[in-house]
C-alpha cells in the first residue's frame, strides 16, 4: 500500500507539486488522468525519488521511502516505467531486460519474471539480439515495460504507455496491464488514450496545476464533469 | 630495411597497446561522469614510483608478478577514495563537470610536486620485466617488449571482461548509455561513478608500471602521457573504447614510422597535426557517438 501525505515537489523554481494526497491500496489499479505539463509524471517520479526536491511523506507499506534513493526504492519493489523509455541504446534487448533485474530483489526471481516477461511479449525473444535504438518506438515502448517487469516489483508505476504509438499497440498495452494486474500487482497508471482502462480502474484522479484531486472509485469517476471534459472532450 | 621496419612496427605495437591502455581509462570515465580527469597522468607516474618503490626501495619477493598482483587493489582503492573524497562533494552543483576538471587539474599540479619533494626531481628508472631478447638472424625482438604487449592486451581482455558480464561492468556501461534509466532499474549511481573512477585510476598505474620500464619515471612526466591519451581519446572519439583502442594503436604506429623516417622531433606535430585534420573532418572523432 502506497500512502502519500502533502507531498511538494520542485524543479528549480517551479512548484510541479502542490500538498499531493494519494492512497493507492494493494492490488488496484489507479489511473491519474489531467493535461500535460500539470505534474502527471513528476508525481510518478517523485514516488520512484527521480526529482531531488521533494517535501512531504511517501510511505510504502508503512515505510517512509521519501528520501530513500532510487536504488533502494527499487529494491522495496517500486519501479518506474518512463514515458520515454530510457533503454540503453547501445545494448541488446536481452541486456537491457537482465539490467531490468539488477536489484538484489530482482535478482532472486529472474528466472521467473524472465519466463513470465516471454510469455508476454513474445516478439521480444525473437529479437533479443537486436540493439534496442535500432527498434521502432511502439516495440521500444514494449521493452521499457517488460524491463520494468523484471525488476520484480509490487507496484509499477507506468507512465503514458500509449503516448504517441499507433492504435493496434493500444490494445496490446490494455492485455498487457490486465495481466500485470491478474498477479496481483499494484498498478500506478498514468493514461488517458485507453477507454478500456477506465473499465478496470478501481480509483481515478485528476491532476491540474500540480493539485491532485480524487474522483473516486469508477462509478462515481465516470459521471463526474470535469473528468468527463478531459476524457471525451465533453 | 626490411628488418629495421619490421622493429619500427614493433615498437609501434608495443606503444600503441600500452596507449590504449591510458585512453581507455580515460574515456571511460568520460563517457560514464561526463566529467574528464585531468589528474590521469599524475596517476601513470604514481604507477612509475609504486613499482620504483617495492623493486628498487623494498625489493619485495616476487618481482612484477607482487607489484602487478597488488597494483590492482591499491590503485582501485586510492581512485575510489579520490573520487568519493574530492569529486563526489562536487556534484551537488549545477555545472559540476567543468569544477571537475578544474579540481583534476589542481590535482595533477598537487600530485607532481608531490612527487617531487617525496622522490626527488631526479628520474628514476626501475629494471626490465627480463632482459632476455629473441633473436633470428639481424633480427632482435626484446623479451620485455613482448612482456609489455602481453601485460597491456591481458589488461584490455580483462576490462572488456568485466564490462561485459559482470553485474558493475554492465552497470557502469548502463550508466555511460543513460544515466537516468540506470537510476530507474535501481543502479546506484554514485557508486558507479566512484567505481568507473577507481577502475580508471588501475589502469593508469598498470600504464605506469609498464612504460616506465622503458621511458624512466620523471616527477613531471604526467603532463606529456595526459597529453598523448587526451589526443587518442578525442582522436578515437569522446567516450567511445573501441575508438580509443583504435587510435591509440594508430598514433602508437604513426610515432613510431614518423620518429624513424624524419627524426623524433616531428612527433608531437605529426600526432597533433592527425587529431586536427580528423577533428576537422570529424567533429566527434573516429567512432563518437555525438
Amino acid at each position: 500500500m502506497l500512502d502519500i501525505t502533502d507531498l511538494n515537489a520542485y524543479y528549480g523554481e517551479s512548484h510541479a507539486l502542490k500538498n499531493v494526497r494519494m492512497r493507492v491500496p494493494k492490488g488496484e489499479v489507479v489511473i491519474i488522468v489531467g493535461p500535460n505539463g500539470h505534474g502527471k509524471s513528476t508525481l510518478l517520479k517523485s514516488i520512484c525519488g527521480l526529482v531531488d526536491k521533494v517535501q512531504g511523506q511517501v510511505a510504502w507499506n508503512g515505510e517512509d521511502i521519501t528520501h530513500l534513493g532510487t536504488a533502494k526504492i527499487v529494491n522495496m519493489g517500486i519501479t518506474y516505467i518512463a514515458e520515454n523509455r530510457e533503454l540503453f541504446p547501445y545494448m541488446s534487448v536481452r541486456d537491457n531486460l537482465k539490467l531490468g533485474a539488477y536489484s538484489r530483489r530482482a535478482k532472486a526471481n529472474e528466472k521467473k519474471n524472465e519466463e513470465w516477461v516471454a510469455e508476454l511479449f513474445p516478439k521480444l525473444v525473437e529479437r533479443r539480439n537486436q540493439l534496442s535504438s535500432t527498434m521502432s518506438g511502439g516495440e521500444a515502448k514494449m521493452l521499457a515495460i517488460a524491463r520494468g517487469l523484471m525488476s520484480d516489483a509490487d507496484l509499477l508505476c507506468i507512465d503514458e504507455p500509449a503516448l504517441g504509438l499507433q492504435p493496434s499497440y493500444r490494445t496490446d498495452i490494455f492485455r498487457i496491464i490486465q495481466e500485470i494486474s491478474k498477479q496481483g500487482k499494484t498498478v500506478l497508471l498514468v493514461e488517458q488514450n485507453i477507454p478500456q482502462l477506465f473499465e478496470m480502474a478501481d480509483r481515478l484522479y485528476i491532476m491540474d496545476e500540480g493539485c491532485l484531486s480524487f474522483k473516486g472509485g469508477k462509478e462515481d469517476a465516470l459521471s463526474d464533469d470535469q473528468l468527463k471534459e478531459i476524457l471525451f472532450g465533453m | 630495411m626490411f628488418f629495421e621496419i619490421i622493429d619500427v612496427f614493433i615498437s609501434g605495437l608495443i606503444n600503441g597497446s600500452v596507449y590504449s591502455l591510458m585512453a581507455v581509462g580515460l574515456t571511460l570515465v568520460y563517457g560514464v561522469t561526463k566529467a574528464f580527469n585531468f589528474a590521469y597522468g599524475s596517476f601513470y607516474v604514481l604507477g612509475g614510483y609504486f613499482a620504483w618503490l617495492l623493486l628498487v626501495r623494498y625489493g619485495v619477493p616476487g618481482g612484477y608478478l607482487t607489484v602487478i598482483v597488488t597494483a590492482v587493489p591499491f590503485f582501485f582503492v586510492i581512485g575510489f577514495l579520490s573520487e568519493k573524497i574530492l569529486i563526489a562533494p562536487l556534484r551537488r552543483y549545477g555545472d559540476w563537470e567543468m569544477k571537475v576538471m578544474m579540481l583534476t587539474l589542481g590535482l595533477s599540479l598537487f600530485m607532481d610536486y608531490s612527487f617531487q619533494s617525496v622522490f626527488g626531481p631526479r628520474v628514476k628508472s626501475i629494471p626490465s620485466f627480463t632482459e632476455d631478447i629473441f633473436e633470428f638472424g639481424d633480427f632482435v625482438i626484446l623479451h620485455q617488449d613482448i612482456a609489455i604487449f602481453t601485460v597491456s592486451i591481458c589488461c584490455m581482455l580483462g576490462l572488456r571482461w568485466v564490462l561485459n558480464n559482470t553485474r558493475i561492468g554492465m552497470a557502469v556501461m548502463a550508466t555511460a548509455q543513460n544515466p537516468v534509466g540506470a537510476q530507474i532499474v535501481g543502479i546506484p549511481k554514485d557508486f558507479i561513478y566512484a567505481a568507473t573512477f577507481a577502475i580508471s585510476t588501475i589502469l593508469a598505474g598498470m600504464g605506469g608500471i609498464l612504460l616506465c620500464q622503458k621511458n624512466l619515471i620523471n616527477p613531471m612526466g604526467g603532463s606529456d602521457i595526459m597529453i598523448k591519451a587526451w589526443v587518442i581519446t578525442a582522436f578515437g572519439g569522446m567516450g567511445s573504447i573501441r575508438g580509443s583502442l583504435y587510435a591509440a594503436f594508430i598514433l602508437g604506429m604513426l610515432e613510431a614510422f614518423v620518429g624513424w623516417y624524419f627524426g623524433m622531433m616531428y612527433v608531437q606535430i605529426a600526432t597533433l597535426t592527425l587529431l586536427l585534420v580528423t577533428l576537422a573532418v570529424r567533429p566527434k572523432g573516429l567512432l563518437g557517438r555525438e
